[in-house]
């Protein structure tokens, strides 16, 4: 299923769209920085500068310099390794035996070490690049400090300690702060082995370059008002904490009201949980509720409910909700009964102490309030989709989630043994526990889980697939591509809409462009530019500030006051705090405390006046961005701010701290009103962004003009530069990868954007500029085709070089192992190994063709006796790998590298080199999303030329314009012809006119002009065929190609005689096997339709697996031929009189052997049915086969 | 129709520019035709020497093998030689291999950088068997002197450490083949336009208007005579038949203001040649391999034959 996505980046949203994602709240807004005498207004107004806009562009790129392009993936780790990791070990400290607690193992501090390996014992640092290179995993080692005692067996108990034991080891991320490129300049990094230009943020695992993907979560914690599917309105809690994770449900059914709880059998009356809960008197709930009517009145049927089942008291309610409870519950060791469910399984996110349930009674009633007013007002739901609403999760939260769990494994396991050991009670060696961790446990499951991408925590509930993926190193862009991509919560299939839907509230914080078309369509998102995803932050120093700025502690407050009409909640990442009276005095004392920088940067302070309430959010996954802090619509960030970043006094930071600028958070979004522009911002501004086009992702951020085009294009684009071909990384030449593509001539765009330069695109560019003429020509460019010029082919245009691994592994054995064989000139296929060197293995330079023998090994004949033989009396065979390439290809071996793997086995790698020029059929693409395949291939004579001798590279087809409404292509055209014209790179960035970063129509022309081109950017060509003039002005100037992975040499096939099925005898299938094409059913029901039976009869059997068989005319079984007699025989009635001859396809053969044999069917029978009525292909034998047995 | 009318024309060539490796001349008293094929043949068919086979020694530079052979392809050799030459598909002395002197010319490049400096390889770095036949050199050329030391084409660049060391053999070829063969660089013609001032009308414009009429064209065809403030052509070629005076003028409500028609026979043609040849000989060596053309045509057996069909025409061709 498609969705057409309503992504309109236009330019129409500098106007008049920004409304719909904020909410001005403008009451109280200007607390604290307007005085509120009118008289001085008037001053303030003739004192404020005069506006004029202020480039802020600069932050842009000094923001990114700072922060690099996948900041989230490094912070989250980071996080993870200095923070996360700690808390796990401290609150998983001790390990001590049930027989006798004074053996114990405490860990006392844990870090991560520096990324190395251990081999033969001695350890050797590593680099990220040795690792891809030799398929290692690029892991530092976990250190902990214990202490230990080994029990009191007479012996001494005082505690031992040791320090710097290695636990496991933990796969490291590049440019984290625990890598050895971290905070290392170009040239070391260069030293490294490694490309400047990128971002890291990615592991290496076994040699693969692995990401996880970060993950898109309804957020945990919050309440969230939504409807069932009978329709029925409901509050929803996913609680999550250390120890457990739950739902709560309380849902609105028949208008009474219910909670809905996995641990109980069936949804419970509320009004019984709020009675065991302690609160006996429904007065009490209807206090808290509020004073208003309506809401008693909503919940008068469930107050009858409750005393309609006769529970009155806490005991009542404790023994009803007994009878109601899943009795299966040992999880927690100690069972508890309804009390210890509504303790630790209802809403576990609220803590207590000492089973005192006031607070989750509070919060129970704040859910059914909250449910209630979407009952009355149906604006009160929450919108799922809304990004507010979501938490990302990333690299450093699914890996503490994984360490945790195999840290407690291991722990469990050491526990295992020690009780082991002790059970025995003769022991012979001293007992040790500290020579009992178990070090590969976390090392191996770390390992697996990235490597394969499956998170199997069950601890936690938690059975997630494809979480990891290949970096793809098909372009530099695409690598990019896979490091902000966020992979969604639902599964694919869901056909529901409202989730793939463009969301206002995702404006700048995930690209409205970047999403895959198909089934992901709109579920799988992109980070946008400026994109920030926070990490957790302690909320013990955020609670005590809210207390001292005048928050009411709820424990204090009675009922009544919950829902108070003067005063709002505070509400702590989903903890109520308490009330305050004076809300917006409070969230602007909190966020001027976070501008000077007391709170940290990413807490959120969001007031929802409807909902009466103020949310501060410090939790980690918030997507945030960087937004001016603007004072009555007067930017804080002035010209000499500016001037002083380009001077180098100031960075991002300094601009950070003395709160120029701020981060906001979805929520917070809906407090402020940003402004597009300065030029546009009124009194009641209170933010300005930074520069429109970091609304886009790093891959459409490649588009030139992009707000020119229909927005599909876009999209489109977006899935293409993926797959655009150029150069890869700065050490591309120095990567063993299975596949490169590379471009020979790669160019930077003569279009270029903002991002462009931001990204490096302008380095490590994927296309060429190609001068393109717009008009018909040959016929051969229909559908999107394009027509090029073979001179421009020649001259190295669209060539690319495809590079393909091989590898081969030397095995060892016990006592032998395989080794180099020297080949022979005397070989009986001395023509195969002409590419080998002395050594057996191809040499580079060498070109290999189909069939060439590449490596030339020996292996030991018998591997299991060799380890008893001398080493000089191992027989051994010779074993040779050959190529299988195209026919008429002519690759050339291009590196051949020996590294050990894993199991320390020696590994060859062989990387073929094929350079390829264009040809028909191999695809290209603009930045548009205009793909095409090349038509024909045309002498640059015959092109046609101006009288400038302009001649095109390539002609591509005006039909392409009118339906795609590609206007960002003209402009694109338009701009690199006045570039190429003047000198200068033009400008395309998206929005950016009015700020300068895209230059307009009107200059480009007259550009144009200048240089003596019509202002339109046609120009007046000859037929290149007969020297006259064309009757039409052709549009003709340079865009930017990319050409695309997918080309005619890879893909085309075709074939006479070849291999065949072992057991079927038919054509084998697919293109790897050299197969046929099948002629399938439908294909076959038109042959029927049309009565060609001979031509059925020769494809489906005589093409296919034609195959004589003697059957005996009077049983109807096969026979068989007795060669040595030359006579028939029917093996069934043991002579041969009444045979005969006839042809079957082998598969109906076959069929008759495997399962009419046993029934004696009558072959001559069934014979005409089924050979007419339908060929069986081997999978209907194989079904039939099933049914028979 | 006139049975006896005769076909025959004297086209005129009247050369206006000429340097090393830039032509500018008129060709007159033709029609498209004739100009198209000079162009078609500048561009494909007028032979020169390029490096077409490479044997590569030892290369640890950063370009693989392709790469660097493709790259000393594109090198322009001077071939002045090049019309004299064998092609080495039908070389009798060498029966095709392409090895010897009528068919081939050998190089050698051999470069390492032994420095911490960078070194360039380039075309002058290459060593030619034949000094005849040597890759071209621009440091004469405007443009290109400025000031530092030119090398020629770079080829590629070497670090500390790194080798190139080859044999490259360049033979005869035309850029119907590969455009490395190509000596033309650029070879365009445009109709030689013809503008008309209605000098009656232009008086009863005004000067702004007459500013404006002149303003429309994009290139400079038109300038006001400071003197006496009349529009007069300035550079009739460099009118690009863009029809925007013309649209102007209509724009005005002064149709027939200006006239601009193309003279449908003569042409302004521009050689610009990669400096394989110089431009002018590019032009003959052109004319020549037109000749050649037109004899193989006439000489063919065929054409007699076919001589009925033609008629007139075969007479035109046989020089009649």
């Amino acid at each position: 299923m498609v969705v057409a996505r309503c992504g309109r980046p236009r330019m129409e949203v500098a106007g008049g769209g920004c409304e719909r994602v904020k909410v001005l709240k403008a009451k109280g807004l200007k607390g604290f920085a307007v005085s509120t005498s009118t008289g001085e207004v008037d001053k303030q107004f003739l004192a404020a500068p005069i506006k004029s806009a202020v480039d802020k562009f600069q932050l842009v790129p000094e923001f990114l310099k700072i922060r690099g392009l996948v900041k989230q993936h490094l912070d989250s780790f980071n996080f993870f390794v200095k923070t996360d990791i700690k808390k796990i070990v401290r609150a998983n400290d001790t390990v001590a035996s049930k027989f006798d607690p004074s053996i114990y193992l405490r860990y006392k501090d844990v870090w991560i070490g520096k990324p190395s390996i251990v081999v033969d014992g001695v350890t050797d640092s590593l680099t990220p690049q040795k690792c891809r290179l030799s398929d290692m995993t690029y892991s530092a080692p976990i250190y902990v400090n214990i202490e230990y005692c080994n029990g009191s067996y007479g012996q001494n108990s005082n505690p031992q300690f040791k320090k710097d034991v290695i636990i496991g080891r933990m796969p490291i991320m590049l440019r984290s702060s625990s890598c050895v490129l971290y905070g290392k300049d170009e040239e070391e990094l260069a030293k490294l082995g490694e490309c400047p230009l990128d971002p890291g943020g990615y592991f290496v695992v076994k040699g693969n370059e692995k990401v996880i993907l970060i993950q898109e979560q309804l957020s945990k914690n919050r309440i969230i008002i939504d409807t069932d599917k009978k329709g029925c309105i409901q509050a929803s809690v996913m609680s999550s904490t250390e120890m457990t994770k739950s739902k709560t449900v309380i849902r609105m059914e028949k208008e009474k009201i219910y909670l809905v709880l996995n641990s109980f059998t069936k949804p419970v009356p509320i009004m019984v949980v709020m009675k065991a809960m302690g609160m006996e008197a429904d007065q009490e709930v209807v206090q808290m509720l509020g004073r208003d009517p309506q809401y008693a009145s909503l919940l008068l049927p469930s107050i009858e409910d409750s005393a309609h089942e006769g529970v009155y008291t806490q005991q009542q309610a404790l023994e009803y909700l007994e009878k109601k409870r899943k009795k299966s519950q040992s999880r927690f060791g100690k069972d508890d009964g309804a009390l210890g469910v509504l303790r630790d399984i209802f809403i576990p996110n609220i803590r207590m102490r000492d089973n005192n349930f006031h607070l989750k009674c509070v919060y129970t009633v704040v859910m059914l309030r909250r449910m209630m007013d979407a009952i009355l007002n149906k604006d009160a739901m929450d919108d799922k989709d809304y990004v507010g609403n979501k938490r990302l999760e990333l690299s450093g939260q699914l890996l503490s989630l994984l360490f945790e769990d195999l840290f407690k494994s291991m722990n469990d396991e050491l526990k295992f043994m020690v009780e082991k050991l002790l059970y025995k009670n003769n022991r012979s060696s001293r007992f040790d526990i500290s020579q009992h961790l178990v070090k590969d446990s976390i090392t191996i499951g770390l390992e697996r889980a990235l490597s394969t991408g499956n998170w199997d925590v069950s601890r936690f509930k938690m059975h997630r697939k494809g979480i990891t993926q290949i970096v793809t190193r098909l372009s530099f862009i695409g690598a990019f591509g896979a490091m902000t991509k966020i992979s969604p919560q639902f599964e694919k299939s869901r056909k529901v809409s409202g989730p793939r839907a463009l969301q206002p509230s995702q404006w700048g914080m995930l690209c409205p462009c970047d999403t895959p078309e198909g089934e992901a369509c709109g579920l799988v998102k992109n980070l946008a530019l400026m994109t920030h995803v926070t990490t957790d932050e302690d909320e013990a120093p955020i609670t005590s500030l809210c207390y001292c700025l005048g928050v009411e502690e709820m424990s204090l407050l009675s009922g009544e006051e919950l829902h108070s009409p003067n005063s709002f909640l505070i509400i702590l990442n989903g903890l109520i705090l308490g009330k305050h009276k004076r809300p917006q005095l409070f969230a602007n004392g909190m966020r001027t405390l976070r501008r000077a920088g007391k709170v940290g940067d990413f807490v959120s302070i969001y007031v929802n006046e409807k909902q009466r309430c103020v949310y501060i959010a410090s939790d980690g996954g918030r997507v945030c961005r960087p937004l001016v802090i603007a004072d009555n619509g007067v930017s804080r960030i002035k010209h000499h701010h500016m001037k002083e970043l380009k001077d180098g006094i100031r960075n991002f930071d300094s601009f950070l701290r003395e709160g120029l600028i701020e981060y906001l958070d979805v929520n917070e979004e809906n407090n402020a009103l940003i402004a597009l522009y300065e030029g546009e911002a009124t009194t009641e501004t209170t933010h300005i962004e930074i520069e429109p086009f970091t609304i886009l992702g790093v891959c459409a951020g490649l588009i030139p003009f992009p707000h020119h085009n229909q927005s599909p294009r876009n999209t489109y684009q977006c899935a293409m530069g993926k797959q655009a071909m150029g150069n890869i990384a700065y050490n591309q030449l120095n990567r063993m990868d299975t596949l490169i593509y590379l471009l020979a001539y790669p160019q930077r765009p003569l279009l270029t954007t903002r991002t462009i330069e931001l990204v490096g695109y302008d380095k490590l560019g994927a296309g060429q500029n190609a001068t393109v003429a717009v008009m018909s020509y040959s016929g051969y460019d229909i559908e999107d085709a394009i027509v090029m010029n073979k001179s421009s082919l020649d001259r190295g245009f669209g060539r690319c070089i495809v590079m393909k691994k091989m590898s081969a592994v030397l095995q060892k054995y016990e006592g032998s192992c395989d080794r180099f064989s020297t080949p022979s000139k005397s070989q009986y296929d001395a023509e195969k190994i002409q590419i080998l060197d002395k050594d057996g293995l191809a040499s580079p330079g060498e070109i290999i063709r189909h069939q060439d023998i590449y490596l030339q090994k020996e292996c030991p004949v018998d591997p299991k006796t060799a380890s008893n033989t001398h080493p000089s009396q191992i027989k051994y065979r010779t074993s040779k790998q050959t190529y299988k390439g195209a026919e008429g290809e002519t690759p050339v071996v291009d590196r051949v590298a020996l590294c050990s793997d894993r199991r320390n086995n020696l590994c060859v790698k062989f990387m073929i080199r094929h350079t390829r020029r264009p040809e028909v059929g191999d695809k290209f693409s603009s930045r548009h999303g205009q793909k095409g395949v090349c038509g024909t291939i045309i002498q640059q004579e015959d092109f046609p030329f101006s009288e400038r001798g302009i001649c095109p590279d390539l002609i591509m087809n005006p039909h392409g314009f009118p339906s795609r409404m590609t206007v960002g292509k003209m402009i694109e055209l338009l701009g690199s012809k006045a570039g190429v014209s003047c000198g200068k790179f033009h400008y395309g960035s998206a929005f950016g006119e009015p700020s300068g970063h895209a230059d307009k129509v009107e200059d480009i022309s007259e550009t144009l002009v200048k240089h003596g081109f019509c202002y339109n950017g046609k120009d007046f060509l000859y037929s290149g065929i007969t020297g006259t003039p064309l009757q039409a002005y052709i549009f003709m100037g340079p865009i930017y190609y990319q050409k695309l992975k997918h080309m005619v040499l890879d893909k085309m096939h075709a074939r006479g005689m070849g291999p065949r099925q072992l057991i079927t005898r038919q054509p084998t299938e697919g293109r790897s096997r050299n197969g046929g094409l099948r002629v399938g059913e439908m294909e076959r029901d038109c042959l029927i339709a049309y009565g060609t039976s001979n031509l059925i009869y020769e494809r489906l059997m005589i093409s296919s697996d034609p195959f004589e068989v003697q059957v005996c005319r009077k049983c109807g079984l096969l026979g068989y031929i007795n060669y040595q007699t030359k006579t028939r025989v029917c093996s069934t009635c043991k002579n041969g009189d009444n045979m005969s001859s006839m042809k079957l396809p082998y598969a109906c053969k076959l069929l008759f052997q495997v399962n009419f044999k046993s029934f004696q069917v009558d072959v001559c029978h069934k014979l005409h049915l089924l050979v007419l009525k339908c060929r069986l292909s081997l999978f209907a034998v194989l079904c039939l086969n099933d049914i028979l047995s | 129709m006139d049975g006896q009318k005769s076909y025959q024309r004297y086209p005129t060539i009247k050369i206006r520019e000429l340097k090393h490796d830039y032509a500018k001349f008129e060709l007159r008293n033709t029609d498209a035709s004739v100009a198209n094929a000079l162009r078609r043949v500048m561009i494909s068919e007028v032979p020169t020497i390029a490096i077409d086979l490479v044997e590569i020694e030892v290369n640890s530079s950063v370009l693989n093998d392709e790469f660097i052979a493709h790259r000393l392809g594109l090198i322009p050799l001077t071939s002045e030689r090049a019309m004299s030459m064998r092609f080495s598909r039908d070389c009798d002395a060498c029966d095709g291999d392409g090895q010897c002197e009528f068919c081939s010319v050998e190089f050698h490049l051999r470069a390492k950088c032994i420095n911490d400096n960078t070194l360039d390889v380039t075309s002058k770095d290459l060593y030619s068997s034949d000094h005849t036949v040597v890759p071209v050199d621009f440091s004469g050329d405007v443009g290109f002197d400025s000031g530092e030391e030119q090398r020629g084409i770079t080829i590629v660049k070497l670090r500390k450490g790194q080798e190139l060391r080859l044999r490259a053999i360049a033979r005869k070829g035309i850029g119907k083949d590969h455009a490395k063969w190509s000596p033309a660089a650029t070879v365009t013609f445009m109709y030689e336009p013809e503008i008309h001032i209605n000098e009656e009308m232009m008086e009863t414009l005004s000067l702004e208007e007459k500013t404006s009429v002149v303003e429309s064209s994009p290139t400079k065809v038109f300038g006001i005579n400071p003197h006496t403030q009349q529009v007069e052509v300035v550079d009739p070629e460099a009118y690009t038949y863009d029809d925007e005076v013309l649209k102007k003028v209509e724009a005005m409500g002064k149709p027939g203001l200006v006239e601009i028609y193309a003279k449908e026979d003569s042409f302004i043609f521009t050689v610009e040649s990669t400096g394989a040849v110089k431009a002018s000989q590019l032009v003959i060596n052109a004319i020549d391999v037109l000749k050649q053309k037109l004899d193989a045509v006439r000489l063919s057996d065929e054409t007699v034959e076919t001589d009925d069909q033609f008629g007139e025409l075969g007479a035109h061709m046989r020089g009649g």
